[in-house]
């Protein structure tokens, strides 16, 4: 669906179904120069199974119009605007990688607006190499070939698919390379709240983590997930891209906790 | 421009697609011959067929062995997906179909191989869906024929058998501007030779019966999804923008983006019209790609060699090979295809029709079928057998003679087959002497 916000049109994925805010509310938030297609086999069943799904295009990316956000904190404000403009007052939020930070933002700004805080192939922070955002600059194909070089773990590199017949690897660059990288490389590089923000999380959280994790080392993740005191579920044999390449690990893992949180706020009003 | 792997091609053709499986560790490719796969749960069964998660169902739509050979074929090409079919023709109808209904137009090269030019004039328009032939490299003919309802330029990449190449990269020009994908069967240039998606191409269709499978035991089609058209922005199909009705009103586009058409044939084609690959020629394909790029270098050495041999003979009055300055796509060609423009060849013989009979009666190596690609040559009289349907017009657009022969010259050694041809040549001229 399309919908406007800060006066632009912005592009939101919905799942294959209607948005209905009665439903509990589950946010995807893609990562750097990718777009909603990173959620295409969650937010499916999300939506078929009893929530209203919102996958948006940051400004700026693939569907959605106007300028890309310079900055994490930027992002994090437009995330509240396009919650207002929805009309949702609160959402199970799923960050992978820099939408995570931008969740991060979110949550300092509207942390009632969290009913819970996924993470998955993330960190608090993500550093990136200069070399790689002048590269993105001057051409966001080759700095997508890099990207995706370490972005993706062993088993998608051989061209395997959880998908049968097709190659992650050429949706992604296609996507990337079209994207605006260098502005979302240059917003992680420059983003140094995270921990700060980290420390202000008092929504129920999850990491989900990639054992093969070149962008963002596993290390950093473990952490976060550490110091949110978060539910940890790592994904030994994938690499960053992890709603990609084990889509149906991270729909069990993300769905498993979100019935739970769920079933624990059913169980609170209840009572 | 495709890339899916970052592995060197000779890697991706012996690796992609598939790692070792974790139960038995096969190194080989395994062939999953079933028709169906267990669910774990109702929902689990509800989940695959709502594309909630990926995964199989019943081998009509994918198979595993097949979705490996899918995969690598992508992987070779750049494409951001693939799906295999029964054979080149089935893969070509499936996008034809999936692109275009009744009502709707297709601007088509007329150096066509015969089959598909038969699909396209007749079986197509009877569907309602009409093709309007050119010379496909002529700038003003090619926009001359586009129209409100058309729907694609289709090409050969190599024109079957007058082996025009065509100039992707002016086709790709003319037809973006109008909102147009370029529809490339690359048959006669397996991945390696050409970077088609590169050069042009938006889909590619290959008949994997040919080089890619090499050895003549299995037939097989794919399309390959360029995963570089922008199907929204073309205003042209709602088939893929708008939803779908009996996918839940699915939008393809908007869900998959750069493999939406891959996943339309997966879901309406593979579904209605079945032309699904069998998992045993998989596996023979998957066979035959291992080896491709060694096999098409000795293709290619062989072919410059019979070129000049060829050309050399006295009984030969022309020789036609896209690496020839005497063909007019040669430049082009030199352009596209770097090592050389495939192993077909064509060439006349003294003697005339009854000449070029002769030629080919009196071959022991090569074999006379209606095949190209095998490792073996192969020989065929196109204008008595793939090519005898069309009308002497269509003949004449898709670049046959009466005197033609097509050769599409094998790795054997090349001295062996230079006596078998030899051989023949010196039939033709005892015709060509009985005639005068």
């Amino acid at each position: 669906m399309k919908l406007m916000v800060n006066g632009y049109e912005a592009h939101v994925a919905t799942g294959g179904k209607k948005f209905e805010k009665n439903l509990p509310t589950v946010l995807f938030l893609h990562g750097s120069g990718l777009d909603h297609r990173s959620w295409a086999l969650q937010t499916r069943w999300f939506a078929y199974n009893g929530f209203g799904v919102l996958a948006p295009d940051f400004p700026g990316h693939s569907l959605s119009k106007g300028a890309p956000c310079v900055t994490i904190e930027d992002s994090g404000k437009w995330l509240a605007d396009f919650l207002d403009a929805m009309g949702v007052r609160e959402a199970h939020v799923v960050g992978h990688s820099q939408g995570f930070l931008s969740a991060l933002e979110l949550s300092k700004l509207k942390p009632t607006a969290l009913k819970s805080l996924i993470g998955v192939g993330t960190a608090a922070a993500i550093p990136v190499n200069p070399m790689l955002i002048e590269t993105a600059e001057r051409s966001p194909m080759k700095a997508a070939d890099l990207m995706l070089q370490w972005g993706f773990g062993h088993q998608t590199q051989m061209g395997v698919s959880a998908t049968p017949g097709m190659q992650p690897i050429a949706i992604g660059r296609q996507i990337m390379g079209n994207n605006p990288l260098a502005v979302d490389l240059q917003c992680c590089a420059d983003y140094c709240g995270g921990v700060d923000a980290v420390g202000l999380v008092t929504a129920p959280s999850a990491m989900i983590l990639a054992g093969q994790d070149k962008m963002t080392p596993i290390k950093a993740g473990l952490a976060i997930a550490d110091h949110l005191q978060a539910k940890l579920v790592v994904l030994r044999n994938y690499g960053h891209m992890l709603p990609i390449e084990a889509p149906k690990q991270v729909l069990v893992a993300l769905r498993e906790f979100i019935l739970s949180v769920e079933k624990q706020i059913g169980a609170s009003s209840s009572s | 421009m495709g890339r899916s792997s970052y592995y060197h091609p000779d890697t991706m053709a012996l690796h992609s697609g598939y790692v070792p499986e974790s139960d038995h560790g096969s190194r080989a490719v395994p062939i999953y011959q079933t028709t169906s796969y267990v669910f774990d749960s109702v929902d689990d069964a509800s989940s695959l067929f709502n594309v909630e998660q990926g995964g199989h169902i019943y081998s009509r739509i994918s198979n595993p062995t097949v979705a490996v050979l899918e995969q690598r074929l992508a992987a070779l090409e750049g494409g951001s997906g693939a799906i295999c079919t029964a054979s080149g023709m089935s893969a070509l109808f499936t996008t034809f179909i999936t692109l275009c209904s009744a009502g709707d137009h297709i601007v088509s090269s007329g150096q066509i191989y015969g089959s598909t030019a038969t699909l396209l004039r007749h079986t197509l328009k009877r569907l309602g869906i009409e093709t309007t032939f050119v010379s496909i490299n002529d700038q003003g003919a090619l926009e001359g024929a586009i129209r409100a309802n058309t729907k694609m330029v289709f090409c050969e990449s190599i024109g079957n058998p007058g082996l025009e190449v065509a100039n992707l990269p002016q086709i790709n020009s003319i037809a973006s501007q109008h909102g147009l994908p370029v529809v490339v069967d690359a048959t006669f240039a397996p991945p390696g030779l050409c970077n088609t998606i590169e050069s042009g191409a938006n889909v590619i269709v290959h008949s994997a019966t040919k080089w890619i499978g090499g050895h003549g035991a299995a037939v097989g089609g794919v399309v390959i999804d360029g995963g570089n058209f922008d199907w929204e922005a073309s205003g042209r199909f709602p088939e893929l923008t708008e939803p779908y009705e009996p996918f839940h009103g699915i939008k393809f586009w908007e869900e998959f983006g750069p493999n939406a058409l891959a996943m339309k044939i997966r879901a309406e084609s593979m579904r209605d019209i079945g032309a699904c690959m069998s998992p045993n020629n998989a596996f023979l394909l998957l066979q035959g790609i291992e080896t491709l790029n060694m096999r098409m270098k000795q293709h290619i050495a062989n072919t410059k060699d019979m070129v000049q041999w060829l050309q050399s003979q006295e009984q030969v009055t022309w020789v036609n090979h896209p690496d020839l300055p005497s063909n007019p796509s040669n430049a082009i060609a030199r352009e596209l295809f770097p090592n050389g423009a495939g192993s077909m060849l064509c060439f006349g013989v003294v003697g005339g029709r009854a000449g070029g009979g002769a030629f080919i009666d009196s071959l022991k190596l090569a074999s006379n079928l209606a095949n190209v690609g095998d490792s073996r040559t192969l020989v065929l009289h196109p204008g008595s057998t793939t090519h005898s349907r069309l009308t002497h017009d269509a003949m004449v657009a898709a670049g046959i003679s009466e005197d033609l022969i097509r050769v599409s010259v094998g790795i054997e050694g090349i001295k062996d087959i230079q006596a078998d041809f030899a051989n023949g040549l010196r039939a033709a001229q005892r015709v060509a002497e009985s005639q005068s």
